[in-house]
């Protein structure tokens, strides 16, 4: 379980996310959905270690995620595209991962296998576009089969092969018993695949529940998001 | 329990982290061209070195060279191996942050290194350990290499060297090209971009050394990061450099600087949001 509470985080005298808490559930796709600039990335980057909160907590299974023994098996992370240097092989990249995170080699072809990079390995990454980048990204993610998976904008640049095959994965990891947490911008994606939604405007959460409850009252989720977040005007 | 497992668990990460690092500088572009500056560089000015030593000599005019030994033909192409080891140090830290082109969703290496080891200390402490481990391994094929060919170059015309002074300053040449590294690494850590420290680092060590302008002031200069150690490695055939510190204090000045950068770049490493 992942769990945000109380989450404050300021730069400078501006202050990005207010009083931030929800949680996202094993066995369940949660989606983490807000205009530009409402705090999403701020809020998945404490909860993976890389900025410090100013206040609060983000915690998965009852511990920061800079004290997980072995992070990256459990909770595959994958933020802005590949992070992957550009002027090394996607298999280099996912070599030191591994290496790094404790993963047997043999998954590194597993990986590249199941996101449909297998002919691209030996590719730099300076020369992958831009769904070829957030596939490698999604390796990454999956190198240590974690039972958690946090994911910033995944279905950005995914071709519809790519999109229709995320899908199937989220579910069936969620199914599995994994717990999923992605944002999104694609209301229709985001209908489709998720159980709980998380909305943020302007840092603070406006709403949290099965998405059944969150879009009750309305005809769509868009509906929903626009009436929820005022970001219709 | 869980936190004396995850305690005992240190070593390994350390361990890993060490192994990563040295995966990733191996398949760097960059850290391999600094390995080539580190070995190339120094060969290549040893061999004009000696050329020229050797030339002076046979026409008969030893007096147009400062020196006539092989050893100090190959020590004074030495600061080349010191520009090799500033770029290892910076790309090794650069290559984390620079940014994918936007239209590949524009990240950052160091947010997938966070990922796989989140403990900051343990990163920057596999850095610096890949970091030494390259250039000791570029120290160890170059400075005998140079040795070997300004010997053979110079042959029996040379003026002959000593065997264990001559291997004391190939480890002290050594020691400052890791200390060098070390203090670029830091650097970078700090500047998050490699350009100025790049530029700087290798302007001082090549063109102007700011320190050793300072010395027209000072004597103090001399304990300024790089002059303090230039004894580890440079004689000073013409005499010009009467107050530089001796080879071992030198060598301590040298690494006492090195580690109050890392110990700064830790502190601001371990802080600030990635
Ligand atoms: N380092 C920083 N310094 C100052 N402000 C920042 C910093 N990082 C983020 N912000 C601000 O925090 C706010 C939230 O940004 P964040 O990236 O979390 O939004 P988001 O919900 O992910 O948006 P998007 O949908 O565009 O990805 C924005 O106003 C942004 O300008
Ligand atoms: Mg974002």
């Amino acid at each position: 379980m992942l769990s945000i509470s109380g989450l404050t985080k300021r730069h400078g005298p501006r202050t990005v996310l207010s009083d931030v808490t929800f949680q996202a559930r094993p066995g369940r796709v949660t989606g983490f959905l807000g205009p530009n600039g409402a705090g999403k990335s701020s809020t998945l980057r404490i909860l993976l270690g890389l900025d410090r909160p100013t206040a609060g907590t983000a915690l998965i299974d009852g511990r920061p995620y800079r004290k997980l023994p072995d992070p990256i098996r459990a909770v595959g992370s994958m933020l802005d595209g590949s992070g992957a240097h550009r002027s090394r092989t996607a298999r280099n990249h996912l070599a030191w991962v591994a290496r790094a995170g404790g993963v047997p080699k043999r998954r590194i072809d597993e990986v590249l296998d199941q996101v449909g990079l297998a002919g691209a390995g030996r590719t730099r990454v300076g020369k992958f576009s831009l769904g070829m980048g957030q596939r490698l990204g999604l390796a990454a993610a999956l190198l240590g089969e974690p039972a958690a998976l946090v994911l910033d904008e995944p279905v950005n640049g995914l071709d519809p092969e790519g999109i229709r095959w995320i899908r199937g994965l989220l579910r069936g990891h969620a199914d599995a018993g994994g717990t999923v947490l992605l944002s999104s911008h694609l209301m229709s994606e985001v209908a489709e695949i998720t159980d709980d939604l998380v909305i943020i405007a302007g840092g603070r959460i406006v709403a949290t529940g099965p998405l059944t409850e969150v879009i009750a009252g309305h005809a769509t989720l868009e509906e929903a998001f626009f009436a929820l977040t005022g970001a219709d005007r | 329990m869980t936190r004396l497992r995850a305690d005992r668990r240190r070593p390994m990460t350390l361990l890993r982290a060490v192994v990563a690092e040295l995966r990733k500088t191996a398949t760097l572009p960059a850290s391999a061209a600094a390995t080539a500056v580190a070995v190339l560089g120094p060969l290549g000015i040893t061999v004009l070195n000696a050329f020229s030593v050797r030339n002076a000599i046979r026409s008969g005019q030893p007096g147009l060279v400062a020196y006539t030994s092989p050893a100090e033909a190959a020590f004074s192409a030495a600061p080349l191996g010191t520009i090799g080891a500033i770029i290892l140090g910076v790309v090794v830290i650069s290559s984390e942050f620079t940014a994918n082109s936007p239209d590949a969703g524009g990240g950052r290496q160091i947010t997938a290194t966070l990922a796989a080891t989140p403990r900051r200390l343990v990163v920057l402490a596999a850095k610096a350990v890949a970091v030494v481990l390259n250039v000791l391994a570029a120290a160890a094929i170059t400075l005998p290499a140079c040795l070997f060919v300004a010997d053979f170059v110079i042959g029996d015309l040379a003026t002959p060297d000593d065997l264990g002074p001559t291997a004391a300053r190939a480890a002290g040449a050594a020691l400052y090209w890791t200390l060098t590294a070390l203090m670029a690494l830091a650097i970078t850590v700090l500047t998050r971009s490699g350009v100025i420290p790049l530029i700087v680092l290798i302007v001082n060590s090549s063109l102007v050394s700011v320190s050793m302008v300072l010395t027209h002031v000072t004597t103090l200069a001399y304990y300024l990061p790089d002059a303090a150690g230039m004894r580890l490695f440079a004689d000073d055939p013409l005499g010009e450099f009467e107050h530089a510190l001796a080879p071992l204090t030198g060598g301590l000045v040298m690494a006492a600087w090195a580690l109050g950068f890392l110990a700064v770049s830790s502190a601001v490493f371990t802080r600030r949001d990635a």
